[in-house]
C-alpha cells in the first residue's frame, strides 16, 4: 500500500505543479483589516445617512455610560476585525483571537454600569422588559453586507482556521452594526440593549461558528 | 524502530531554502514548486506518521496537506519563516484525518485471522477437541442397539424411516433406543 500511496502522492505533486499559476501574496493583515474597516464605515455612514441620526444622540453621548457603551462596541468591532485578519493566517498565533476581549470587557462593563444607573434613576421600572425587534433586525441587516465583505476577504482562512476567524469576523461585523444602530435608534433601558444588541451579536457569532464550513464554502478557493 | 523519515526536520538553512522556493512558486516557477513539494513530502510524511500509525492514513494526510498548501499558497508571506506556516496547515489536516479515522474505526470491527465459527463464545473456547473425543468414547460405550440409533439418526442424519430401512429395527424401537442413548450420554458426559 505504501508504495502505491507514495506513487499517488507523486502523481498529485505533478498535477499541482501543472496547475500552478502566479499568485500575489496577501497584503499585511493590518492593512487588510483597515481596508475592511473603511468598507464598514462607508456602509454604516450610508445607512445612518438614509435613516438619519436621532435628535437626542449627541445629548446622550454626553453621559458617561453611553460614551463607554458606544466606545466598548466600537473598540470590540475594531479589535475583532484586526484579530480576524491575523488569526486567519496559518502562521500567526491563535492568541490573536483573544484581542477583542478588552473591548468586550469594556462593553459589558458599560452595560452593567448603565443597568445600575437605570436602577438608581428609575428603580425597578428601569428594568422593564420590552420587545425591540427594530434594533435586533437593524443589527442583523447592517451586519449582512459587512459579513459578506469580510468573508470574501478572509475566504482563504476556510481550510485552516475557520472557527476562530469566523467568530472574530462576525463579532466585528455585529459590534460595529450595534454602534450604527445606537446612532439612529435609542431611548431604551440598558437591559434592553443587553438583550437585543447582545442577543443579535451572540446570534451572529453563534451562527457563523456553527455554519463556518458552509459559509466558507460559498467563498472557497477553487480546488486544484 | 524509527523510520529514516523521522529525522528530517528542517534546519534554519533548509527553512530559508524552502521559503525562497515558495516565493518563487508564488511567482509561477514550476521547477521551484516541484522541488519544494518533493522536498517537504518526506517531512510531512514523518509528521503525519507520528499521529497516524497506518501508512495509508498518513499518506492520505500528506496529500491533504499538499492540496491545502496549493489552494492557500497566497497566505504565505515570503518575509516570514516557511516552516511554521507549513506545520500549521499540516497539523490541521492531520487532525482532520485522525477524526476521520476515529469515525471509521467506530463503525468497523477488526476480524481475526482465525475467525469464529459461532457467535456463542462457548463454541470457540479451547477444549473443543477433547470434548469431541469424550463424546465419541461415550457413544462407543453404548449398547449396540442404542449406538446404532445414534449413528444413523444423529451422525448420519437419517430420518426415522430411513434408519428403520437401514437397520431393520422398527420406528418405535429406534425412538426408544435413541431416547435411552441420549439419557446414557447425558449421564456419561454431564456434570458429575
Amino acid at each position: 500500500m505504501t508504495e502505491t500511496g507514495h506513487t499517488r502522492t507523486e502523481e498529485l505533486i505533478t498535477q499541482l505543479v501543472a496547475d500552478i499559476r502566479p499568485v500575489r501574496p496577501l497584503r499585511p493583515p493590518m492593512l487588510r483589516a483597515l481596508a475592511w474597516l473603511a468598507i464598514a464605515v462607508l456602509v454604516i455612514a450610508a445607512v445612518v445617512a438614509a435613516i438619519g441620526i436621532r435628535p437626542d444622540f449627541m445629548d446622550e453621548m454626553g453621559e458617561t455610560h453611553y460614551q463607554l457603551e458606544w466606545a466598548g462596541a466600537m473598540l470590540t468591532g475594531i479589535l475583532a476585525a484586526v484579530a480576524a485578519f491575523h488569526v486567519s493566517l496559518p502562521d500567526r498565533p491563535r492568541a490573536w483571537a483573544l484581542l477583542p476581549l478588552p473591548g468586550l470587557a469594556l462593553w459589558l462593563f458599560s452595560i452593567g454600569y448603565g443597568c445600575m444607573t437605570d436602577w438608581v434613576r428609575h428603580g425597578p421600572e428601569g428594568f422593564a422588559l420590552g420587545v425591540s425587534f427594530f434594533c435586533f433586525r437593524s443589527i442583523l441587516l447592517i451586519s449582512l453586507p459587512l459579513s459578506v465583505a469580510l468573508l470574501a476577504m478572509l475566504r482563504l482562512a476556510g481550510p485552516v482556521r475557520p472557527v476562530a476567524t469566523i467568530a472574530c469576523g462576525m463579532l466585528a461585523a455585529s459590534a460595529l452594526s450595534a454602534c450604527a444602530v445606537d446612532m439612529f435608534h435609542g431611548d431604551e433601558a440598558t437591559l434592553m440593549v443587553l438583550i437585543w444588541h447582545g442577543g443579535a451579536v451572540a446570534l451572529l457569532v453563534g451562527l457563523g461558528t456553527l455554519f463556518n464550513r458552509r459559509l466558507f464554502g460559498l467563498f472557497a478557493p477553487r480546488p486544484a | 524502530m524509527s523510520s529514516p523519515d523521522e529525522d528530517r526536520s528542517p534546519g534554519p538553512e533548509q527553512d530559508v531554502g524552502w521559503s525562497a522556493l515558495m516565493a518563487a512558486a508564488q511567482g509561477g516557477d514550476r521547477a521551484a514548486y516541484r522541488r519544494l513539494l518533493t522536498e517537504i513530502t518526506p517531512y510531512l510524511r514523518a509528521l503525519a506518521r507520528r499521529s497516524l500509525h497506518r501508512p495509508a492514513d498518513a499518506e492520505d494526510a500528506v496529500q491533504d496537506v499538499l492540496l491545502t498548501l496549493h489552494s492557500i499558497r497566497q497566505t504565505y508571506d515570503p518575509a516570514r519563516p516557511f516552516q511554521p506556516w507549513l506545520v500549521a496547515i499540516a497539523r490541521r489536516r492531520i487532525v482532520d484525518r485522525i477524526r476521520i479515522q476515529i469515525r471509521t474505526t467506530g463503525r468497523e470491527t477488526a476480524i481475526d485471522p482465525f475467525q469464529e465459527t459461532f457467535a456463542a463464545p462457548e463454541t470457540n473456547e479451547g477444549g473443543f477437541e477433547a470434548d469431541s473425543i469424550a463424546l465419541r468414547r461415550a457413544i462407543a460405550a453404548l449398547p449396540p442397539g442404542q449406538r446404532q440409533a445414534v449413528e444413523l439418526l444423529k451422525l448420519k442424519d437419517m430420518s426415522l424411516k430411513e434408519a428403520s430401512a437401514a437397520s431393520g429395527a422398527s420406528v418405535p424401537a429406534l425412538k426408544v433406543a435413541m431416547h435411552r442413548a441420549l439419557k446414557a450420554l447425558k449421564g456419561a458426559l454431564g456434570p458429575k
